[in-house]
């Protein structure tokens, strides 16, 4: 509605006590006015508000306060100490979808569990899942503590990216409470912990900057969770670890999508980037393979994979080598996709694995079915 | 005998090779929001291809917020359009959808999920890692869509 010019002159200039007033937020602010989203169908979206000066953020943000972007801004605010104060430091171009997404499918380890439907298993069933889930209920809080570690440094200009990063924190502490529950519902309980998750958890922990952080934990680290998760799922002795894994998974895939497009974007914007991806990723693919490797994880993997202790060699091991070659292929596929090729690269034994790199190289398509061949 | 067994026997010999069976999935799922609502928003585009000794029979699902808006059946070289392509043999996806009927919804190594994990009947493709990865991303919503076949089944089994 257009207002009179004169309307808001005759406005008093101090409180009843004498503080003083100002009338600029109402006068006339610098800030984009007028503006008129269209709600999509599934409501006002974040990418539905991202329009005018609004939807712009800015490659290297002026100010390093907690200043709404696109709001009228004081020059002297205050700073809040951000050094993550380029846009190519934390964005991905899909970051609005992705937080949407999330936002619209957040559930419920409580409600949208079958827990009810729980079934006595046999013995070395019900410890090989409990010792998977001891192993992921270690995990999974470095996937909130790392965003977390970041986050306060980041500039809020670019609130998009640590609105993502919030909903990562719910996801994983939610990944956290379903498998802590799963270990102690059904007769078992926390089986063992031993050094090599830590050894993993700390080195993505450490990371020197926000960017190898990412690869480390979104590209390496969760990419390889979402296929144990895959795993989990095809293994699951009922439909409540079915339902558990499934659920973790949807979440997981979006942490690995808002990493991948985060270092591709990086890499875009300055290709210098690249080598900084890789020198962690070198180091990342070592701690890695010895997490995989390590004793605790694999035998309980291969219990569940052959489907009991006496169907492990026959089974179980064989099948956990061609995930274990899933695993690579979809990481090396994903590298691609960031833009960070790994294939000339990378310390993971491709040969051993039966990965062909020209498979992966090749345009038009990677299968993640049974031999990895393109299609 | 099971009381399915009719039903599995049904669904044995349906034919899901069909945009009309597909579209009666799409139709249960756009006929029970509660079910989708509780999983949120989905948006993807997945092709299925079932390939048979005559030919492969594919058809593209769009899936856009609580509904399957888009049941096409489409040529087999555009299927790299779509974000990801789940191809298997018809008696593969026989076997999956009978294993729902029978069961009320997939089972063991019937989900889809587990189907192209192991890949050896069902396989997960496609041109663009990030599109093969909103199979993940939207998992739980495409086995509702598929389990919807318990219906879908009865609906066009009908006489
Ligand atoms: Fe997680
Ligand atoms: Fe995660």
């Amino acid at each position: 509605m257009k207002v009179d010019p004169g309307t808001y002159e005759s406005l008093p200039d101090v409180t009843p006590l004498g503080s003083a007033l100002d009338w600029k937020w109402l006068r006339g602010a610098k800030s984009e006015w007028g503006v008129h989203p269209k709600p999509s169908p599934r409501g006002l979206t974040m990418l539905d508000i991202a329009v005018g000066e609004y939807g712009e953020v800015p490659e290297h943000p002026t100010h390093r306060s907690m200043a709404p972007r696109g709001a009228d801004i004081d020059p002297d605010t205050v700073d809040m100490g951000y050094i993550l104060n380029r846009k190519t430091d934390v964005w991905a171009d899909n970051v609005r979808e992705l937080y949407e997404e999330a936002v619209a499918r957040q559930w419920s380890a409580t409600r949208d569990i079958p827990w009810g439907e729980l079934q006595e298993l046999p013995d070395d069933i019900e410890h090989a899942m409990c010792q998977l889930c001891t192993l992921l209920t270690e995990v999974e809080m470095i996937a909130a503590d790392l965003p977390a570690k970041w986050m306060w440094r980041m500039n809020h200009d670019f609130i998009e990216a640590k609105m993502f990063l919030c909903t990562q924190i719910m996801d994983e502490a939610r990944h956290a409470e379903v498998f802590r529950k799963r270990a102690l519902s059904n007769g078992g309980g926390l089986l063992v912990s031993r050094s090599s998750p830590t050894s993993l958890l700390r080195t993505i922990m450490e990371a020197k900057t926000y960017t190898q952080a990412s690869a480390l934990l979104h590209l390496l680290g969760e990419g390889f969770i979402l296929d144990i998760f895959r795993m989990g799922e095809m293994i699951s002795p009922t439909d409540v670890e079915k339902r558990m894994f499934r659920m973790a998974m949807q979440d997981e895939a979006r942490h690995v999508a808002y990493g991948t497009m985060h270092l591709r974007y990086a890499v875009q914007q300055d290709p210098d980037v690249a080598e900084e991806i890789h020198e962690a990723l070198d180091h990342g693919e070592q701690v890695l393979m010895d997490f995989g490797a390590s004793p605790d994880v694999a035998t309980a993997l291969a219990v569940l994979l052959g489907g009991g202790v006496e169907y492990i060699e026959e089974k179980g091991f064989p099948l956990a080598f061609e995930m274990n070659r899933k695993q690579f292929t979809s990481y090396l596929a994903r590298c691609e996709r960031a833009g960070v090729s790994r294939l000339e690269r990378t310390t993971v034994p491709l040969d051993f694995l039966g990965i062909d790199p020209d498979d992966i190289r090749r345009a038009g398509g990677v299968s993640l079915g049974a031999n990895a061949s393109a299609s | 005998m099971s009381p399915y067994s009719l039903e599995v026997a049904h669904a044995n010999a349906a034919a899901i090779d069909t945009v009309a069976f597909f579209a009666a999935l799409a139709d249960e799922m756009n006929a029970n929001p509660d079910r989708f609502s509780v999983l949120g928003e989905a948006e993807m585009d997945a092709v299925l291809v079932m390939q048979s000794d005559d030919h492969d029979f594919c058809i593209n699902l769009r899936f856009e917020g609580m509904r399957c808006d888009e049941v096409v059946e489409v040529l087999a070289d555009v299927v790299h359009l779509a974000d990801f392509c789940l191809e298997g043999s018809l008696s593969a996806w026989r076997a999956m959808f009978s294993d729902i009927v029978e069961n009320g919804r997939a089972t063991g190594m019937q989900t889809i999920n587990a189907l192209t994990l192991l890949g050896e009947e069902i396989k997960l493709v496609g041109s663009d890692p990030m599109g093969i990865d909103k199979f993940s991303r939207f998992n739980q919503t495409l086995q509702e869509f598929l389990d919807g076949a318990v219906v879908a089944f009865a609906s066009t089994m009908k006489p």
